[in-house]
């Protein structure tokens, strides 16, 4: 069963096409990831879906409901946040309220959720990602690492029909990496759909079932991770993989 | 020799002068929360940047940054009877133009007076705000009002706290100019009192007495405001540790 489908999105910088008619269907429960070059439109993708970015075409399908991505009304607008939430590279947590605060902030607003039934569920959420300990600390007493699983625990609060999250460790010091990739991997194996865009190819490996290969705005490979790294069939992924050492140039072997 | 200064005269003159101290209060309240409001409106403008309104708003703060404030006054004092006459010959109406209680012309002046420069450190804070928090809110579901009013406004605040308290004092100052539209506040009263006794430095002492106490409140009262806003440099401790449920 599709989770969500998108349908022809385009979108433009200027004259600068950064993505070209982009058709994806993504099945409930899939983890798929999304790599490529810089500059490709990865994150232009993610946040079009979201609508953070303004694409000139494009619809998506999602809960039985097709809706336009150019849609004027801004009823549209909210209810298609609803069924997505978004992890950014940057956190972006909400500085003056504490992380529990933060978790219950779309409950008790977009939800509006009574203040303990709220309450109740985010500290359930906190406590999966391992933040229960620290549920009154405000984003600048926690660690970038930190900051990020209560950003996922706020998103996945919202109960999403599909997570997307934009280089969620980018911005981490190498040694918090792996506490926010095994957030993210247990919320994988939780059924969640994630639509994600990032750099760690070992964990794309290990996690993704589905991997897209986004070039100048197309998806030029799509496949599952073993078709993708054991057996690129086109050219400019392999380019890509010799360059990010996942796939052994001829050049280095004797 | 009669005394030169009747230092004991600084004193005993201050009760006379409190008895108008309503006067000045009243003025720098109301004229405070025009200010904010209006100043709130043309931040707005400006943010949003919505075309023609953004042009006069410009015009406006710069007109009003760029005029010395007794001015200003004049002109509300000359001003606002002239319009009045204006409006009652092209309407057929009869307002009277001396039925304006004269406290009207300098409430006009402080508060848009007050709202061109707050306006600037509204605008300010406002944008001080990560875009990055105002995209979480959005992706959450939020919309525009509650964005504004959830993420927006508690932390522009907190940024603007400190300015907005410096150009209060600046308005509580302000009103001492009210004389002008002929408001009887503490510097008028001060001035009769004066003319009555001829003890003009004295009575101009307890003027700056009075001032300074209101001033050294208000500092108080920002510091106060700016301490219980801001996010607490330490983590809180616990009381009865209910918290620690994962360690």
């Amino acid at each position: 069963m599709s989770a969500i489908e998108i349908r022809g999105l385009s979108k433009k910088y200027g004259e600068n096409i950064v993505l070209d008619k982009v058709n994806l269907t993504i099945n409930k429960g899939d983890v798929v990831a999304i790599i490529g070059p810089s500059g490709t439109g990865k994150s232009t993708l993610l946040r079009s879906i979201n609508l953070l970015e303004k694409p000139e075409e494009g619809s998506v399908i999602i809960n039985n409901r097709e809706i336009s991505l150019t849609t004027k009304s801004s009823k549209e607008k909210l209810e298609l946040r609803r069924y997505t939430e978004m992890v950014f590279q940057q956190f972006n947590l909400f500085k003056n309220r504490t992380a529990l605060e933060n978790v219950m902030e779309g409950l008790v607003v977009v939800k509006n959720l009574k203040k303990n039934e709220a309450r109740e569920l985010a500290i359930k959420h906190l406590q999966k990602v391992g933040m229960g300990d620290r549920l009154f600390h405000y984003p600048r007493h926690l660690s970038g690492g930190q900051q990020q699983r209560v950003a996922i625990a706020r998103a996945l609060a919202m109960d999403p029909r599909l997570l997307l999250m934009d280089e969620p460790t980018s911005a981490l010091d190498p040694e918090l990496v792996s506490e926010v990739l095994t957030t993210i991997r247990n919320a994988a194996k939780e059924g969640n759909t994630i639509l994600l865009v990032t750099h760690e190819m070992n964990f794309v490996k290990n996690v993704a079932n589905r991997i897209l290969f986004l070039e100048n705005g197309r998806i030029v490979a799509d496949g599952t991770p073993k078709e993708i790294f054991d057996n690129p069939k086109n050219e400019r992924l392999k380019e890509f993989l010799v360059k990010i050492h996942m796939l052994e140039s001829p050049d280095f072997t004797i | 020799m009669s005394k030169i200064f009747d230092w004991q005269l600084v004193f005993t003159e201050i009760p006379a002068l409190l008895k108008y101290l309503p006067v000045t209060l009243n003025l720098t309240v109301i004229a405070l929360v025009i200010g904010w409001a209006v100043g709130l409106l043309i931040a707005f403008v400006k943010i949003r940047n919505i075309p023609v309104l953004r042009q006069i708003c410009s015009l406006f703060v710069s007109i009003v940054r760029g005029t010395p404030i007794i001015v200003q006054l004049y002109l509300t004092y000359f001003g606002i009877p002239i319009a009045l006459k204006y409006y009652n010959y092209y309407n057929g109406t009869d307002f009277n133009v001396n039925g304006v209680p004269p406290i009207i012309f300098a409430i006009v002046a402080l508060g848009l007076n007050q709202s061109a420069f707050d306006s600037e450190t509204i605008r300010a804070a406002i944008q001080s705000v990560e875009k990055g928090q105002v995209e979480a809110a959005k992706s959450l579901g939020m919309n525009g009002f509650q964005i504004f009013r959830r993420v927006l406004f508690p932390q522009a605040v907190t940024v603007a706290i400190p300015s907005l308290g410096n150009s209060l004092i600046g308005l509580v100052k302000g009103t001492s100019l009210a004389f002008t539209c002929s408001v009887v506040e503490i510097t008028a009263q001060g001035k009769i009192l004066a003319g009555s006794s001829y003890r003009y430095f004295e009575i101009y002492c307890s003027l700056a007495l009075v001032y300074w106490v209101l001033t050294i409140f208000v500092e108080r009262l920002f510091a106060y405001i700016e301490k219980k806003m801001s996010v607490p440099e330490q983590v809180t401790v616990l009381k009865g540790g209910a918290v620690n449920e994962r360690n």
